[in-house]
């Protein structure tokens, strides 16, 4: 672990994907998805990536997980196994260990279990990939993860296939698949947004009790601010490639300061049907960031840029006080 | 102006016979939607919602039947009429604005003659140029400049899909809107305006409105009235301040409470143990009572009636919760 506690630190991240036109394939420009983003996650706590589709939440955790190489920046992983590793620089059998150290769980439960395995297959799996324990010790600890997600007696889950359970039962085998192998970091994205409403707090209130029994960090990545409220320690609003703000999630939803945050937060619906909520202005719609102009991303969308907004580079993300950080000139 | 409803569900029943056998999707369903009221329908997935619009404009697969009930819009029995009658109700009588405005478009048709078509085909006689003219007026309602409409689906995002599938289904002036998942696959900014846009159109124009969702916090925002359905059947029906401050079944009260919400100071969010029925085999009595904290002794024997508990208020429960009600 680092000097300060973070189990995570992300330092200037970038990634491009280029696009390109015509028969010959010429690039004719990139998508900036990740854009010079920095943050930490401290250990044991969870940070949420908030923002519309297209603001690069996804392109963030796919490059956590090292599912995908960065162009630029880098990913600090400071864990107690495996000493402060560069998530670019790992190889061979560190990067098996990293494999082991930080896991993902994924939106559908119902694509990203195979079908054709069992529930003990399935969650052994990684196990028998990370080469621990013998059988009845994989066999042992595959219980003891299917009763830890709640799906008890575990004899019962054991030789059933995906198809014989429902949504709610998948994202649990999701779950107790990602933590079989003990990691410390968890890129959960979107893990219950396919989830009906009864089922979906018993999954999230599951995944923050484990987060805490096992000390595991999410980086929990949703469009929901309701949800992220619920589940995560610190918020961070994700808008064309760029964090815009980010705080405690108390000090967010009740004081957002950059304009977009508050469009956004302002938008959310309310069940409460006395309540006349009326959402804060924002222009125009999302747009692709393909080769940006130099200035605020925001600025074509934005109620209160001026002239200084649109002659500057893009803000600096600083803080206004106990860790809020905001991107914003007229913040 | 005419106080009788302009649509009445009585007693809707449906099946799907599938490959594994019967399945109860819609039992026993009955529910009033007054002039220019807007009625939510809320419920988890397979709780019957989608398949009681679908009852409503007789647009079942084939291996459905409506076993029982009746469907009276403006008096008229929709489910005794024939094909050809049927035709007539669609469109000018209930409209419907579908969940997946990609698959409601036609990828090769402009956007502006897909409406025109549809409107020439239930106004016989309707003038090309009058149609187009139709579209003009009915784009900047939804809030597309009428331009857009010699554009292609693909080239709209898919809020400006979603507008037009709306702009699509208030075309022929029907005296009744039934709007499923209108919003679901947006972004909340863009839910957030065509929310607004929805509202604002049903007022001014007093249209009756069914709006289908999920989404509890949608629906607190668009409905006068909610109806919560549970498997198949209708658990409890409101006003919207009633549903949500003094909800007499328990699986009502259990909803609300598993809702998160961004307003106000953190709430502690209660579970529902265990899932939604499986309706090829439904519970006996309550379809709600293996989940249910309150079951008594006559919960798995007998279905509960659907009551008048006071001030329009029904319920479906043997032993509601008591509340402060009128």
């Amino acid at each position: 672990m680092d000097e300060n506690g973070a189990l995570v630190n992300v330092i200037e991240l970038e990634k491009r994907f280029a696009v390109s036109a015509g028969v010959f394939g010429r690039v004719k420009g990139h998508i900036h998805a990740v854009d010079d983003i920095s943050f930490d996650i401290p250990s044991g706590r969870s940070l949420g990536l908030v923002g519309e589709s297209g603001c690069g939440k996804t392109t963030t955790g796919k490059l956590l997980a090292r599912l995908m190489d960065p162009t630029d920046g880098h990913i600090y992983l400071n864990d107690d196994l495996m000493g402060r590793i560069d998530l670019a620089e790992i190889r061979g059998r560190e990067l098996k260990t990293f494999r082991q150290r930080v896991q993902i769980i994924f939106q559908d439960p119902y694509e990203s279990l195979n079908p054709r395995r069992t529930i003990y297959d399935t969650v052994e799996e990684p196990l028998r990939v990370q080469g621990a324990g013998i059988l009845v010790e994989r066999e042992a600890r595959v219980v003891k993860l299917l009763e830890l997600v709640g799906l008890t007696p575990a004899s019962s889950f054991l030789f059933r296939f995906p198809h014989e359970l429902s949504g709610g039962q998948r994202q649990r085998v999701a779950i107790a698949r990602a933590l079989v192998v003990n990691p410390v970091f968890v890129i959960a994205d979107e893990p219950t947004s396919m989830l009906d409403v009864s089922i979906r707090i018993g999954v999230m209130q599951l995944m923050t009790e484990l987060a805490e029994r096992l000390n595991v960090s999410y980086l929990y990545i949703t469009h929901d601010l309701a949800i992220a409220r619920y589940m995560c320690h610190e918020i961070a609003v994700m808008y064309l490639g760029k964090i815009v703000e980010q705080g405690e999630t108390e000090e967010m939803i009740k004081n957002p300061l950059h304009p977009y945050t508050q469009a956004l937060f302002s938008a959310v619906p309310i069940p409460n049907p006395r309540r006349n909520r009326v959402a804060i202005g924002i222009k125009g719609g999302v747009s692709a960031p393909i080769d940006p102009p130099q200035r605020c991303r925001f600025y074509d969308r934005c109620l209160v840029g001026d002239e200084f907004c649109h002659d500057n580079d893009h803000p600096p993300l600083e803080d206004r006080g106990a860790g809020h950080r905001v991107a914003c000139y007229k913040v | 102006m005419n106080d009788k409803p302009i649509l009445s569900v009585r007693n809707l029943t449906m099946h799907y016979y599938t490959r594994k056998g019967d399945v109860s999707a819609v039992d026993d369903v009955s529910f009033d939607l007054a002039r220019g009221q807007s009625l939510g329908l809320v419920g988890e997935s397979g709780c019957g919602k989608t398949s009681v619009a679908f009852s409503l404009l007789r647009l079942l697969p084939e291996n459905a039947q409506l076993l029982a009930g009746n469907v009276y819009l403006d008096g008229c029995d929709v489910l005794a009429l024939d094909e050809k009658e049927v035709r007539k109700i669609r469109w000018r009588g209930i409209s419907m604005v579908f969940q997946a405005a990609m698959n409601a478009l036609d990828p090769v048709y402009r956007v502006g003659d897909q409406i025109i078509e549809a409107l020439q085909t239930h106004f016989r006689g309707l003038g090309e140029a009058e149609a187009r003219d139709r579209v003009i007026e009915l784009f900047p309602m939804v809030g597309l400049d009428p331009s857009l409409m010699e554009r292609y689906p693909h080239e709209f995002s898919g809020g400006m899909r979603q507008r037009a599938v709306i702009a699509m289904a208030l075309s022929c002036d029907p005296r009744v809107i039934i709007a499923d998942e209108p919003t679901t696959a947006l972004d909340v900014i863009v839910q957030d305006r065509i929310l607004n846009e929805l509202r604002a159109i049903q007022r001014k124009m007093g249209m009756s409105m069914i709006y289908i969702t999920h989404d509890i916090a949608v629906i607190a925002e668009v409905s006068d009235r909610i109806g919560v359905m549970y498997a198949g059947r209708m658990a409890e029906l409101a006003s919207a301040v009633d549903i949500f401050e003094n909800p007499f079944h328990p699986y009502t009260h259990a909803l609300m409470n598993a809702f998160p919400s961004i307003e106000g100071e953190k709430q502690e969010l209660k579970a529902l143990p265990g899932e939604p029925p499986d309706l090829l085999s439904p519970p006996s009595g309550c379809r709600f009572h293996p989940r249910c904290s309150r079951r008594i002794e006559s919960c798995n024997r007998l279905q509960p009636p659907f009551e008048d508990m006071g001030d329009d208020h029904f319920v479906a429960c043997w032993n509601p919760r008591e509340v402060g009600n009128g």
